[in-house]
């Protein structure tokens, strides 16, 4: 009696976990595997892949413009992650002390995350045009402009800023909830051992954010590796392809030159990268905190 | 029991989609399928053709839709012809494309198609199919030839003293020395943005006119660093170096907020000012691309964006597509539908000569204007590498805008690069 349940219980559980293989099998590991094959062939969207060893390989080895995206991809790092840490950490802080609306501010932040790439794009290529409001206003009171988009050192820099600005509401919603997970106690301690709030931050807020702060760094480099739509639309890659990314150089691979087997290699490389990346820098600086 | 019932159950719906999904298209009363620009003007004229076509007898019926929504058309057919999912014709084809889908020989060669020389005949198109040669194959019928010509303010030119349009370099330094405030004013764009297809509408209009037409790439080698291309760069680098010039306008349309008094528009834009700005299309004079000795009594060569329309090779209803092809083509009615629906000069050699088209264009001065240049009017280089090579011009104007580069050093480069890319 005990076994037949069993046997019927375990068919249930497998028709319900049917669909999420379904799932798997189509959408995560057909394209896998397709990805695999178009990697060792060559293959220009029609007819049958020929094999074509390490070829892909050593042609994106050889790619300068794939080597300078993701040299990019690091420049983009630099200013972006001091830039989105730094931002969302003063998000969730002064959320913290907010004590109505808090929902709506909240929410008016993500809003950024959840618009179309495309339609920001528009809006701050306008608002940062050499010709731009902003400029204008810049023009008008300190007498300079700001080539925001036009000059090759400035435009992934300003690139960084488009970006921090659409993230820095989601990622200061999972700082908040690390700030409001610190038990009060701590904090009424080292009050009583008059502990300065500089300190307060970098010594107890911090180190007990770690769990939070390298999920937004793991986060925020998954974010670097991917971006496509503000360089595309916004600099198309330039000025002297400052701005090119991974991603671009994919695309303009895979659907403008029809080079689909060099794109899907490229991103062999682009996940190695990332993935090394995010592995570092958890070795480095993931650390187990536990409140008991 | 009941599990059992439901494995049943969900088996058969399985069944009965995969017996559904994987029935023959190819019925006998299958049609010609068709994909177009998904425009609105030119829905509204495939929708009057496509019905009149379907209500003959003994027609093969035609259904069209819009080339399916992604990135680009070139990426929708391109998954299509993967999947196998690729229609008889699609139309918004760029020479490039049509290059690269007739290398991997995707494509009818419609100059061995009976009528075909008849066609280009009647519509006077000899002229314009030389840019749409493919190894001597023709596998692209262009349907509409778009010549970029420069749009002048006059309003503003008056204000500074200008009653005659600048042709030459020297009288747009003029000009530019006259009215440009940095970061605020300038007198003509001659960098269009940022992005590769931005090359079509500053240097490679602006290398056809001063070349009288020559190609950029010819025999798979880049040409671009001639006398006439060093012109051009040498025009631009000018211009740039002076503060005369801008790189970046945003996604305003600086014609339109007084910060422009001239620059490259194409026809298409005439029913967009019309409907937003009609008081300065008012003011806009149509002018050829400025040279580096302006006007002579010839015109001046121009870049024509232009799209045209293929027959894939996997259709097995060549023949009846051909047919409605050339039934449409045929037909100078339906050219005078497009220009009405569209705005945009069809790609044939008689608009300015034939009485048919002549009311449209007594009342429709600019784009009469427009019509006049079809003639020397030049596609993108047939080079399957388009997005290559304009990168690398990219590259190239910004070596010059940006860095200390010399003319002809950047040049150089930039040739080098695209021949070694299409040596491949």
């Amino acid at each position: 009696m005990i076994k037949g349940l069993n046997i019927k219980e375990s068919a249930q559980g497998g028709l319900i976990a049917s669909t999420y293989m379904g799932y798997s099998l189509v959408f995560w590991i057909f394209p896998f595997v397709w990805l695999l094959i178009l990697t060792f062939s060559d293959w220009q969207f029609i007819g049958t892949p020929s094999f074509s060893g390490l070829d892909n390989f050593f042609n994106v080895i050889q790619d300068p413009l794939f080597w300078k995206s993701m040299k990019n991809v690091f420049r983009f790092l630099m200013y972006y992650l001091p830039m989105v840490i730094f931002a969302s950490l003063f998000f969730a802080l002064g959320l913290k002390k907010i004590k109505y609306g808090k929902s709506f501010i909240a929410l008016s932040f993500l809003l950024a995350n959840v618009s179309s790439g495309v339609a920001y794009s528009i809006v701050f290529s306008k608002l940062f045009s050499d010709t731009g409001p902003i400029n204008d206003f810049m023009n008008s009171v300190f007498g300079f402009t700001i080539p925001w988009f036009t000059n090759p050192d400035f435009a992934m820099f300003s690139i960084a800023i488009v970006i921090t600005w659409k993230f820095v509401g989601y990622y200061g919603l999972i700082f908040y909830s690390g700030l409001v997970s610190i038990p009060k106690e701590i904090y009424d301690a080292a009050e009583l051992d008059q502990t300065g709030p500089v300190k307060r931050l970098f010594k107890i807020t911090l180190p007990l954010m770690n769990a939070q702060i390298i999920m937004v760094v793991v986060l925020a480099i998954t974010v670097a590796f991917g971006i496509f739509t503000e360089p595309y639309l916004i600099t198309g890659g330039g000025p002297l392809e400052s701005t090119t990314t991974p991603m671009v150089v994919m695309y303009e691979a895979a659907f403008q030159r029809m080079e689909p087997s060099w794109a899907a290699t490229m991103s062999i490389f682009v996940a190695i990268i990332s993935f090394g990346l995010i592995w570092l820098l958890r070795k480095l600086f993931e650390k187990n905190i536990e409140i008991v | 029991m009941k599990l059992s019932k439901v494995k049943v159950t969900i088996a058969g719906l399985f069944s009965l989609a995969l017996v559904a999904g994987c029935g023959s298209e190819k019925e006998e009363n299958a049609s010609l399928k068709m994909w177009v620009a998904p425009n609105a003007a030119q829905e509204v004229f495939w929708t009057s053709v496509i019905n009149e076509w379907n209500a003959i007898p003994g027609n093969k019926p035609v259904e069209f839709t819009t080339i399916p929504a992604t990135g680009s058309s070139e990426e929708a057919v391109m998954s299509a012809l993967a999947s196998g999912t690729e229609p008889d014709i699609t139309t918004n084809i760029f020479s490039g494309f049509a290059a690269q889908l007739h290398g991997l020989n995707q494509i009818v060669d419609f100059s061995k198609l009976e009528g075909y020389s008849e066609l280009i005949d009647k519509r006077q198109m000899d002229n314009i199919m030389t840019s749409w040669d493919y190894d001597g194959a023709k596998p692209v019928i262009p349907i509409y030839v778009n010549p970029v010509m420069y749009w002048w303010r006059t309003d503003i030119l008056k204000e500074n003293g200008f009653d005659k349009i600048p042709t030459s370099y020297d009288e747009i330094y003029a000009l530019s020395e006259k009215f440009t405030i940095p970061n605020k004013q300038y007198a003509v764009q001659v960098a269009a943005g940022k992005n590769w297809w931005d090359r079509w509408f500053d240097f490679v209009t602006f290398y056809y006119a001063q070349s009288d037409g020559m190609q950029y790439v010819e025999n798979n080698q880049a040409a671009y660093d001639n006398e006439a291309g060093l012109e051009v760069l040498g025009f631009i680098d000018h211009m740039f170096a002076n503060k005369w010039a801008n790189y970046d306008f945003g996604a305003n349309d600086p014609l339109t907020t007084g910060e422009l008094i001239g620059a490259v528009r194409g026809p298409w834009d005439i029913s967009r000012y019309e409907q937003q700005h009609p008081e300065i299309l008012k003011t806009i004079k149509l002018g050829p691309i400025p040279t580096k000795d302006g006007v002579s009594d010839k015109k001046t060569a121009t870049f024509a964006d232009s799209k045209g329309l293929v027959l894939f090779k996997s259709s097995d209803m060549q023949d009846d597509a051909w047919k409605f092809i050339n039934w449409v083509y045929s037909n100078p009615k339906f050219d005078l539908e497009w220009i009405k629906a569209t705005s945009q000069p069809p790609a044939r050699g008689d608009l300015t000569s034939n009485p048919i088209f002549s009311d449209y264009y007594k009342n429709n001065p600019l784009a009469k204007g427009f019509a006049e240049y079809v003639d020397v009017a030049i596609p993108s280089a047939s080079t399957s590498e388009t997005v290559a090579v304009q990168r690398s011009m990219t590259q190239m104007l910004e070596r010059i805008i940006f860095t200390d580069s010399e003319v002809k050093s950047s040049a150089d480069k930039s040739v080098q690069e695209v021949n070694k890319i299409l040596g491949k």
